[in-house]
C-alpha cells in the first residue's frame, strides 16, 4: 500500500510538472535556422557564420490596408532571401496588445506606430525602441520638415516615417453642390447659409456619426487649427503640453462647441444622428443624400472600394474648416512611423527591412496602391483632387499639423464626451470633462506637469 | 460494508492547477489594486487605499454601478419570470413540445457577439424591424431610437439579454418540473385546487432548488455583463449605458492596471455581498418547504 502511495504520489507530481513545462516558453528559440549559425560558429571559431535567411514579423493594426505592404514584402524576400510575416492585430486595441507583447519579452521585428513623438512615451522608446537619428541611409530622402517632426526634444527619433501625409476638413459631393448651385464656403458664415441652402432644397448638408464616435471629433480637431490655433498659438500648445492652461480658458474651443450646437439645433445634421455611423456616411454621400462631412481622408479609399476610382476624383471634393474670414486652415496629419524594438529578434535584418521600405522603388510601389501627398523626396503620387487641394494650402503656408499630434496627453474618451454633449448640449460641461480627461491622462502617462 | 473511496491526492492536480491559474492570480490582484500599476511606468509602487479612494470620486463610476444594479435587478426578475412561465407552458403536452424547447434554448448557445450584432441591424431606427414593425400596424408615434437614445437604450439592452438567457432557465426549471410527483399535482386538483393555487402551494414550491439555481446565476451573471453591452451600445451614448466590466476595460485600456484591478476588486465585493446572503437566505427558504 505504501509502495502505491509513492507511485500515487510521484505521478502526481509528475503531472504537474508536465503542465508547467507545457506552459514555459523557451523565447522562440526552437528554430533550427537560429540555431544552425551557433553551431557552425562553434565547430570553426575563425569563420563567420553563414547568414540564414529569417523570417520578420511586421505588426500593422487592421484597420490599415496591409495590401502595399505585402508588395513591398515580395520584394524584400526577392532581394534578400528574408520572409516577412505580417500580423494584422485589432485596431481599437492595437496600442495595447502591442504595450502587453512588450512586457511579456514578445518583441516583433518591425511595427507600424501613428504619427509623433507622444508614441515614445507611450512606449518608453528609450528603453525599448531601436534610435534612429544618426542611421545612413535613412534621412536623405525624408521631407525636412517631416524629419524635424519625428525628433523629440533632445533630437532623437525612435521610428522612420512612412506613409503620407494626410488630412481633415470637410469632405463634399460636388454634384450635389452644382445642383443646388452653391461653391466651397469663403467663411465659417458662409458654410452655414450654404447648408441651409442645402437643406432647403431637400439634401441633409451634414452628416454626422455619433454612434461610432471617433467621426464626432474631426468637427473640433479640424475646428482647432482653423480657429484655437489663432487664438492661442504655438506658445498657448506648449502651455497645454505642460498642463499650464486649462482647455476651459480657451474662448475660441468654447466657440466650437456653440457652433456644433447651432448645426444641430438648425438641423443641418441627419435625421437619428445619434445611430450615425461611419459606414452609412459614404452610402449617402456616395449617394448624394448627404452634401458634407467632416471627416479624415481614410474616407476616400473607402468611397472608391464602394463607388469607384472615377467618382472619387471627379465627385468629391474638400475645403478646410473655415475661419470667421476667410477658407481656413487645412488640417493635416503627419505620417505613421516605423518602429524597430532594441531587443527584435532580428534586430539587423529589421534595421535592414526599414531601410528597404523607405527606398524611392518600395515608397513609389507603395503610393500607387495607396495614393497621398508624399512624405518622401522625389516620390511619385497621382493625388486625388481633394489630395491636391490640401497639397495647395500646404504649399501657401495654411496647414498645421493636427493638435492631437503636438501635444504628447491625448484628449481621453473625446467620441465619447462628444456623444454625451450631443445629447445633453452642455457646452461647459463637455469641456470640463475634456479637461479632466485630458490631465487624467498626462498623468497616467507621468508626464512633467501633470503628477 | 465501507465505500471504497479514492485516495485524497487524487485530487492534487486539480487543486495544483486551481491553485496556479485562480488562486494565485486572484492573490496577486488583490496586491496589484493597492499598488499604481500603469503600463507607461517602468516602476510599481505600493500606494495603499489610493485607487479606492479615487474609485469613489469618480462620477463614472457611479454611472456603472447604477446601470449594473438595474441591469441586474431588472434581469434577474424578468428572466426567472420568463424562464419559469416557459417551463410550464412547455411541460404541458403540446404537439410541438420539443421544437419549442429547441426554439427557446437556442439563443442561449449563441454568442452574445452574435445577437449583439443581429440586434443592431433589428433596433435601427431606419431599417430595423422593430420600427419597421411598428409604422405598419399604425404605431408609428412609439417608433424610437432604440439603442441610442438614452432614454430606452439600457432597457433595449435588459429585454434582449432576457430573450437570449430565458432559455436556459426554462431549461433548468423544466429539469426541475420533472421531479414533482404527479401524484402531489393531482391530489391537489381532486381537493378542488385551481391551476394558480396548484402553481402556489404544490409547483413552486417543491420547485425551489432550481429557483435558487437560476436566481444566484442569473443575479451573478448579470452583474458581469459585458459582451452585450459592448457590441450593443460600447456603453453609450456617452456612458449612459456603462456597466461595471465596460468600465473596466476602458480603465485596462488606457494602461490603468492598477485602478482597473481595484474596480475589479470591487465588483469582486459587491457580488458577494450580494450573492452570499441571497444565496444563505434561499438555502433556508428551501428547507423550511
Amino acid at each position: 500500500m505504501r509502495k502505491m502511495k509513492a507511485v500515487y504520489l510521484t505521478m502526481v507530481f509528475l503531472l504537474a510538472a508536465l503542465t508547467l513545462a507545457a506552459c514555459g516558453g523557451n523565447n522562440g528559440n526552437n528554430t533550427p535556422a537560429t540555431n544552425a549559425p551557433e553551431k557552425t560558429a562553434a565547430a570553426d571559431p575563425t569563420k563567420e557564420p553563414a547568414k540564414e535567411p529569417v523570417t520578420l514579423t511586421f505588426l500593422i493594426p487592421n484597420t490599415d490596408d496591409a495590401t502595399p505592404y505585402t508588395q513591398i514584402f515580395k520584394d524584400f524576400e526577392a532581394k534578400t532571401g528574408n520572409k516577412v510575416e505580417v500580423q494584422a492585430l485589432p485596431g481599437g486595441d492595437y496600442d495595447n496588445m502591442l504595450k502587453t507583447r512588450f512586457s511579456t519579452g514578445d518583441f516583433p521585428d518591425v511595427f507600424l506606430m501613428q504619427p509623433g513623438t507622444k508614441q515614445y512615451v507611450k512606449l518608453r522608446a528609450e528603453e525599448t525602441l531601436y534610435e534612429w537619428s544618426g542611421e545612413a541611409g535613412v534621412w536623405d530622402n525624408v521631407i525636412e520638415s517631416i524629419t524635424e517632426f519625428q525628433k523629440d526634444t533632445s533630437g532623437k527619433a525612435y521610428g522612420v516615417p512612412f506613409g503620407k501625409t494626410g488630412m481633415m476638413g470637410v469632405f463634399y459631393n460636388k454634384d450635389v453642390f452644382a445642383k443646388a448651385g452653391i461653391e466651397p464656403p469663403t467663411n465659417y458664415a458662409n458654410l452655414l447659409e450654404i447648408a441651409k441652402k442645402l437643406k432647403d432644397s431637400g439634401v441633409t448638408p451634414f452628416y454626422e456619426g455619433v454612434k461610432d464616435g471617433w467621426p464626432t471629433q474631426v468637427f473640433y480637431l479640424t475646428g482647432w487649427v482653423s480657429q484655437v490655433d489663432q487664438e492661442i498659438g504655438d506658445e498657448g500648445v506648449q502651455k497645454l503640453n505642460v498642463n499650464g492652461m486649462k482647455l476651459s480658458e480657451i474662448t475660441a474651443l468654447k466657440d466650437l462647441f456653440v457652433k456644433a450646437k447651432e448645426i444641430k439645433d438648425l438641423g443641418l445634421f441627419q435625421k437619428n444622428t445619434l445611430s450615425g455611423t461611419f459606414d452609412e456616411l459614404q452610402n449617402e454621400l456616395g449617394e448624394g443624400k448627404v452634401a458634407m462631412a467632416f471627416m479624415l481622408d481614410g474616407i476616400l479609399p473607402q468611397l472608391e472600394k464602394k463607388f469607384g476610382n472615377d467618382f472619387v476624383k471627379e465627385k468629391i471634393g474638400f475645403f478646410p474648416f473655415p475661419s470667421a474670414t476667410d477658407t481656413g486652415t487645412a488640417m493635416i496629419t503627419p505620417p505613421n512611423q516605423l518602429m524597430v524594438p532594441s531587443k527584435a529578434k532580428n534586430l539587423e535584418a529589421a534595421k535592414e527591412l526599414v531601410k528597404f521600405m523607405i527606398s524611392s522603388e518600395s515608397v513609389n510601389s507603395f503610393y500607387k496602391l495607396h495614393p497621398g501627398i508624399p512624405i518622401f523626396k522625389g516620390a511619385d503620387s497621382e493625388l486625388y483632387p481633394s489630395q491636391q487641394t490640401v497639397q495647395e494650402y500646404i504649399d501657401a503656408g495654411k496647414s498645421k499639423v493636427n493638435v492631437q499630434n503636438r501635444l504628447t496627453a491625448s484628449f481621453l474618451d473625446l467620441g465619447k464626451i462628444l456623444q454625451g454633449f450631443h445629447i445633453s448640449g452642455d457646452v461647459d460641461a463637455a469641456i470640463k470633462e475634456m479637461d479632466t480627461n485630458y490631465v487624467k491622462d498626462g498623468n497616467s502617462k507621468r508626464l512633467e506637469g501633470f503628477e | 460494508m465501507e465505500r471504497n473511496k479514492y485516495p485524497l491526492y487524487f485530487s492534487f492536480p486539480a487543486i495544483i492547477v486551481f491553485l496556479l491559474f485562480f488562486i494565485t492570480p486572484t492573490v496577486i490582484g488583490v496586491y496589484y489594486s493597492f499598488t499604481d500599476w500603469n503600463i507607461n511606468a517602468s516602476t510599481i509602487k505600493f500606494i495603499g487605499l489610493e485607487n479606492y479612494k479615487e474609485l469613489f470620486n469618480e462620477p463614472r463610476l457611479k454611472q456603472a454601478f447604477t446601470n449594473t444594479l438595474i441591469f441586474a435587478a431588472a434581469v434577474t426578475v424578468l428572466q426567472n419570470v420568463s424562464g419559469i412561465a416557459l417551463a410550464l407552458i412547455l411541460n404541458e403536452k403540446l404537439r410541438l413540445r420539443n421544437l419549442l424547447r429547441m426554439i427557446f434554448f437556442m439563443p442561449y448557445v449563441i454568442a452574445p457577439l452574435v445577437i449583439g450584432y443581429i440586434f443592431r441591424a433589428i433596433y435601427h431606427p431606419e431599417h430595423g424591424i422593430v420600427n419597421k414593425f411598428l409604422d405598419m400596424v399604425g404605431l408609428d408615434f412609439m417608433m424610437q431610437d432604440w439603442l441610442n437614445d438614452p432614454k430606452f437604450a439600457l432597457f433595449t439592452i435588459i429585454i434582449t439579454d432576457i430573450w437570449r438567457v430565458a432559455g436556459f432557465s426554462m431549461v433548468v426549471y423544466l429539469a426541475g418540473l420533472q421531479f414533482i410527483p404527479k401524484d402531489l399535482i393531482e391530489s391537489a386538483s381532486i381537493d378542488g385546487a385551481n391551476y394558480w393555487t396548484r402553481f402556489k402551494h404544490v409547483v413552486f414550491p417543491l420547485l425551489a432548488p432550481a429557483f435558487t439555481v437560476n436566481v444566484l446565476l442569473a443575479m451573478i451573471g448579470s452583474m458581469k455583463v459585458f459582451e452585450i453591452v459592448m457590441v450593443l451600445t460600447e456603453g453609450g451614448p456617452g456612458y449612459t449605458t456603462e456597466v461595471f466590466y465596460t468600465y473596466i476595460r476602458n480603465t485596462f485600456s488606457s494602461g490603468e492596471m492598477g485602478y482597473a484591478t481595484a474596480i475589479n476588486m470591487l465588483l469582486f465585493a459587491l457580488v458577494t455581498l450580494v450573492g452570499v446572503p441571497v444565496l444563505m437566505a434561499m438555502k433556508k427558504r428551501e428547507v423550511e418547504m
